[in-house]
């Protein structure tokens, strides 16, 4: 490199590659300064402010301190709290559908993976399995939209069978059931090749020892598999928990963006979406509720984290 | 253990942001814009909806050049005339009578040849963005505000508005004044088109090919069986107030059919005779129509006169099957070619089986305009197309004889209304110019704002839930304030 230079005036000590190491890492410090982190400063920026079209006026942007979330937190004359609604409108469709998800998905897991069981046609289930996952949201729900519309296919076969027409999305609980199960099916098969991966990641001897001394299946899977998965079980339920927050593409569709019924199935990003996507495209309260939405998940994740952390003591 | 929080507080930072811009990419792709690049060239089949881009085909014929008409306002600069519509309506009438595409008009004639064309060089692009929450709008609204300062293929020539939203872009400085093109109001145009197209200083800002007086829509089978008669002025008789109307749907009910598809069905009638606006001074107040309308609906649903349906909804245009139960249909002209095609259907529908009368309340649903947007590089084109559509007598009667609209000429509907020999085919015979013609006086333009659409679409939608017993009346009341301030934030404010 250097020799076209003559000159030897400081000894080198020891040749450092450091500056290597930094050239390579930085392409991803660029992209993520560029696309997340000033994104991410300028929502909080943006929140602070009066920022909106009325009609094709420009509205702002004016300094308004703390207005928008005062607005946001602002009960309605009825006394209640939308943001507190989507929030649990939100969290309760993730449960609906990420519980099941986990459960389904480290049974397939360790089904899988089970040594004694020696599944045939692996490759064949697992792409299987993962199939709902390449597909979009969007289509998805629209195929759910038209399967269980008041014409749709599942209520010609309940009326065949002599049953009244059933409004699945007008009844809270079938609404958010559908839109759960649409995140489940979409998300198992995603999770299970993660668990898997935890589980071929465990030292096989312990399996061994284990069926040597006479465990029982249920006490390897409780005893070897699961404090032995714990990391990945951890990790997988942080990144559900967080595409669960933000759920939109199929309540929106399901519910053609209104949250019906009684907006029940309206998520915390829906509401995001009528801000920043309306008639007014309001800045600053779609950059509230991005915080908001920040907040929550640092707070959730982090008490996932700390309810799911291996207890100290004993050895260190 | 620090360490790890650490950690996870960064890696879920992390993932919030990236989620973040996955998110845009949902926005983006939902809001479901698609781009059409159609040429004058008779051969191409223009009804495809991939983007195709061809180079406009000469036109043979004299009547080509567009500034023959007169208009030495502005010179057309552009290559690309770019127009932005929310359906394809507008589209089809344009192929057959500005670009004269040939395979439009198989066996309707041949007005082809005098279609105007376009210049030579002059390639359209059609901007289609779905109306649906506001979409069109929103589309609008981002690209009008750049329009003067886009690049010349980007700029906006000219754009469709509805009814209910032209009033926002009429009143604005991005929409040019018709003298700004050398257009005058043609005399025979109907005043409400003209007040619709004009800012609050009186500025007309476009115009209409279309006037839409909208009416009830009764089939003909049900209505002899309900009512005993199926001639339209008996039919009238018997459903000329709401009370009527109401204790009909109750004798429809015990006869086994339905008054109505949608539990929407009447809304346009109640709304577009409200004595008040939406808004007023950015204060929203139901105007009293509007809850009129609720309780009709309430009442409807409850009694089982009507369906669950949206106005839009698939289970509503089934009823327009043969065998369908539904007697009572809403709509102007528009709605028989854009909405009924289950009714017209060969196998399954029943053309010839549906009539028409005012219904209680006379109304008016609908109609598009052509606004030419500010900045555009193509105005003495835009001109002419405005003028063809709303001034040309031949153009507008094509669209009577051929396609059975209502045109915007006060001259050829009284011509055709008076015509014993014109009737449709698909009402039986009966000649809707004749019922049309008396309403078109009744038709006024008030209280409309800028925040109609919103409030039009989604007040219905709202009130479902407190109809069919999701939750109470001022729950749903405030479900539809919450969607007001999400969609117009400070400007409007609800009780």
């Amino acid at each position: 490199m250097s020799s076209t230079t003559n000159t030897v005036p400081v000894k080198h000590k020891s040749i450092s590659y450091a500056k290597w190491g930094y050239f390579f890492i930085a392409p991803f410090f660029v992209v993520y300064v560029a696309c997340s982190l000033i994104p991410l400063f300028s929502t909080f920026y943006n929140a602070f402010f009066e920022n909106y079209i009325d009609g094709l006026t420009q509205v702002g942007p004016n300094f308004v301190g703390f207005e928008n979330f005062v607005t946001l937190f602002t009960p309605r004359p009825d006394g209640r709290l939308e943001i507190i609604n989507y929030t649990g409108n939100t969290m309760i469709m993730w449960i609906m559908g990420a519980v099941p998800q986990i459960i389904f998905a480290l049974l397939l897991a360790v089904i899988f993976t089970s040594d004694r069981m020696k599944i045939k046609g692996q490759p064949f289930f697992k792409t299987v399995i993962y199939m709902p996952n390449i597909i979009m949201a969007a289509a998805f729900a629209m195929l759910f939209f038209t399967l269980f519309s008041r014409v749709g296919p599942v209520n010609q076969m309940i009326q065949a069978n002599g049953g009244e027409v059933f409004d699945f999305f007008n009844n809270k609980w079938s609404a958010r059931g559908i839109i759960a199960f649409i995140n489940f099916l979409m998300w198992f098969g995603n999770t299970t090749i993660l668990l898997m991966a935890g589980i071929m990641g465990i030292d096989q001897s312990l399996f061994e020892a284990a069926a040597i001394d006479g465990a029982k299946s249920s006490q390897v899977f409780f005893k070897i598999t699961i404090p032995l998965l714990m990391p990945i079980i951890i990790y997988v339920v942080i990144t559900a928990l967080i595409g669960g927050l933000q759920m939109f593409d199929v309540p929106q569709i399901i519910s053609s963006g209104s949250g019906a019924p009684n907006n029940t199935t309206k998520t915390l990003v829906m509401s995001l979406n009528a801000y920043i996507n309306g008639a007014s495209k309001n800045y600053g309260m779609a950059g509230v509720i991005s915080i908001y939405l920040f907040i929550i998940t640092g707070v959730l994740s982090f008490i996932v984290f700390k309810f799911t952390e291996p207890k100290k003591g004993g050895k260190k | 253990m620090k360490k790890r929080v650490v950690s996870a507080v960064l890696a879920s930072a992390l993932l919030v942001a990236a989620a973040g811009c996955g998110n845009n990419n949902n926005n983006s792709s939902s809001s479901g814009t698609t781009t059409t690049t159609t040429t004058a060239a008779p051969s191409n089949n223009s009804a495809d909806t991939t983007t195709t881009t061809t180079k406009a085909e000469e036109k043979t014929d004299d009547a080509a050049a567009p500034a023959a008409s007169g208009v030495s306002i502005a010179t057309d600069t552009g290559k690309k005339l770019r127009i932005g519509c929310w359906n394809d309506e507008f589209q089809g009438f344009f192929e057959k009578y500005y670009l004269g595409t040939k395979e439009l008009h198989e066996g309707q004639g041949d007005y082809y040849d005098k279609a105007p064309g376009l210049p030579e060089g002059v390639e359209i692009e059609w901007v289609t963005t779905p109306s649906e929450g506001g979409a069109y709008q929103t589309w609008l609204d981002t690209n009008l505000v750049k329009n003067a300062s886009a690049s010349a293929d980007d700029k906006i020539d000219f754009f469709l508005a509805e009814a209910d939203y032209i009033t926002k872009y009429a009143d604005s400085d991005y929409t040019l004044n018709i003298s700004e093109l050398g257009l005058t109001v043609p005399s025979t145009v109907y005043d409400y088109t003209v007040k619709a197209a004009s800012d609050r200083n009186g500025n007309v800002k476009g115009g209409s090919f279309q006037c839409c007086p909208s009416t009830i829509i009764y089939r003909r089978s049900i209505a002899k069986d309900v009512l005993g008669t199926d001639d339209p002025a008996e039919v009238q008789s018997k459903l000329d107030s709401w009370d009527k109307f109401n204790s009909v749907a109750a004798q429809a009910k015990d006869k086994g059919y339905l008054m109505t598809g949608s539990f929407q069905e009447t809304f346009r009638v109640f709304s577009n005779n409200a004595t008040s606006p939406w808004v007023t001074d950015g204060q929203l107040t139901i105007p009293d129509a509007v809850n009129e309308w609720k309780d009709q609906a309430k009442m409807f649903l409850d009694n089982g006169y009507t369906l669950k349906s949206d106005v839009w909804g698939q289970e509503k245009t089934d009823q327009m099957y043969a065998d369908g139960k539904v007697m009572c249909f809403f709509g102007p002209a528009w709605y028989f070619n854009f909405c009924m095609t289950n009714a017209m259907d060969p196998e399954k529908g029943c053309s010839g089986d549906w009539g028409i009368c005012v219904g209680p309340q006379s109304h008016f649903w609908g109609g598009t305009w052509l606004l030419a947007a500010t900045g555009t590089d193509n105005p003495g084109l835009v001109a002419d197309i405005i003028k063809t559509f709303t001034e040309n007598q031949d153009v507008l009667e094509q669209l009577i004889v051929v396609d059975g609209q209502v045109p915007n000429s006060t001259d050829l509907v009284a011509k055709y209304a008076a015509d014993s020999t014109y009737g449709s085919d698909f009402l039986g015979g009966q000649n809707p110019l004749t019922l049309y013609n008396t309403m078109t006086s009744s038709i006024k333009w008030e209280n409309h704002t800028a925040y109609d659409q919103i409030c039009n679409e989604k007040f219905p939608e709202k009130m479902l839930d407190y109809f069919i017993g999701n939750c109470d009346e001022a729950t749903a009341l405030q479900n539809f304030y919450g969607l007001v301030n999400e969609s117009y934030g400070n400007a409007v404010q609800t009780p």
